[in-house]
């Protein structure tokens, strides 16, 4: 009974973790919970488990709910690649922010340091700098 | 020829007349790089004699490549950190719509692809006959190449036809081209390789029309070393399954 319990609570937070999971990985997700659910299902009848087993060939119903578990960690593995996907995705979104406004930074020092120059100059009555000509629009 | 004789600044104001001269066409060409320091510079030089503007987004290069590029002469930006050719080249043609670029052109940076070869691209752009256009060595020529390579290229062409629809003769050449109308349909999210085959399914759902151009790709020792290997075409298949399972 306790290990029915115990093998209970971890199913069904597996399964919540599924739930969760759907919206971003909907097929992953949704078999994760198909597989918690078939766990559930197996811990509380396991008999059934073993007819099951023995209709589609694999023997004893332990080995079933052992290939299940597998199957479910497979797939949890997989959902956290995928996470980790995600966050590769925020990753690169902020370092490529970062180029561009760097480069538009840098771009702008370089068209403005000439103005500074040449305003400095102009006031003092000093010959003018050059400007550093731009690149011009593209 | 004046430009010869001027030197490469000479050459430069030349290349810079030129864009001015073609008028409205702005085209940028867009070089994702990473480690090319010994290539690039040469490669920016070469595009901008050609008469297009060039960006080069070096991939958090710890060569040097930037400041190669930028001595060139091209406009650069840099990733802090490294991400992929995908991810380089989705920046560039992000610099480029901001710059206001009418035409946006990607390019390698290890020497494979010839200026020669942008023009060839261009044409239907300009004329209005494509949105898209895809470099292709299936219809021009691979100079040098193993054939490892060759077949690599025949399998990614089925491999994007089965996936796309999209009949190609070479489904995964950096050479392309679009319009701003294009580009902006563009949005790749595939960091690396996987981001060829992105690119065109994209194209492809954009529904508007590309053709294929055919091109010519020079192979050396260095770029055979630098460029995909036999066994990315494994990660691309990972990539490409993995993007079917994630929103």
């Amino acid at each position: 009974m306790m290990a029915q319990l115990f093998l209970t609570a971890l199913l069904a937070m597996t399964g919540l973790y599924a739930w969760a999971a759907s919206r971003r990985a909907p097929v992953v997700g949704g078999a994760v919970a198909v597989a918690s659910v078939l766990g559930l299902y197996f811990v509380w009848l396991p008999s059934h488990a073993t007819w099951i087993a023995e209709h589609v060939g694999i023997g004893r119903g332990v080995d079933l709910i052992l290939y299940v578990w597998v199957v479910v960690s497979l797939l949890a593995i997989l959902n956290l690649h995928l996470a980790l996907r995600a966050q590769l995705e925020l990753v690169t979104v902020l370092v490529r922010r970062v180029a561009i406004d760097e480069a538009e930074a840098a771009d702008g020092r370089i068209e403005g340091a000439g103005e500074t120059v040449t305003q400095g100059r102009l006031a003092t009555g000093a010959p003018a700098a050059k400007k550093r000509a731009s690149p011009g629009p593209l | 020829m004046v430009g010869s004789e001027a030197g490469l600044k000479g050459m430069r104001r030349e290349a810079r007349a030129t864009v001015q001269e073609i008028g409205t066409s702005r085209a940028t060409v867009v070089i994702p790089a990473y480690n090319e320091s010994a290539s690039i510079g040469p490669v920016v030089e070469a595009v901008l004699r050609a008469g297009y503007q060039v960006v080069v987004v070096d991939d958090g290069s710890r060569d040097g490549a930037a400041a190669a590029a930028s001595a060139a002469g091209a406009y650069v930006a840099r990733h802090a950190v490294n991400l992929g050719q995908g991810a380089a080249l989705q920046t560039g043609i992000e610099i480029a719509l901001r710059r206001g670029a009418e035409f946006i052109l990607t390019f390698d940076a290890d020497g494979q692809h010839r200026p020669d070869d942008l023009e060839a691209l261009m044409a239907p752009l300009r004329a209005g006959q494509a949105d898209f256009t895809l470099g292709s060595r299936g219809l021009g020529a691979m100079v040098g190449a193993p054939m490892t390579r060759r077949l690599l290229v025949r399998l990614a062409a089925w491999f994007t036809r089965a996936t796309t629809g999209a009949a190609l003769s070479d489904a995964h050449n950096g050479l392309r081209g679009m319009t701003r109308r294009g580009a902006l349909r563009i949005r790749l999210r595939q960091n690396r390789m996987a981001h060829a085959s992105e690119i065109i399914d994209q194209i492809v759902k954009s529904g508007l029309p590309w053709q294929e151009v055919p091109v010519t790709v020079h192979y050396s020792a260095y770029s055979l070393k630098k460029g995909q290997k036999t066994t990315d075409a494994a990660r691309i298949l990972l990539d490409v399954a993995a993007k079917a399972l994630f929103r």
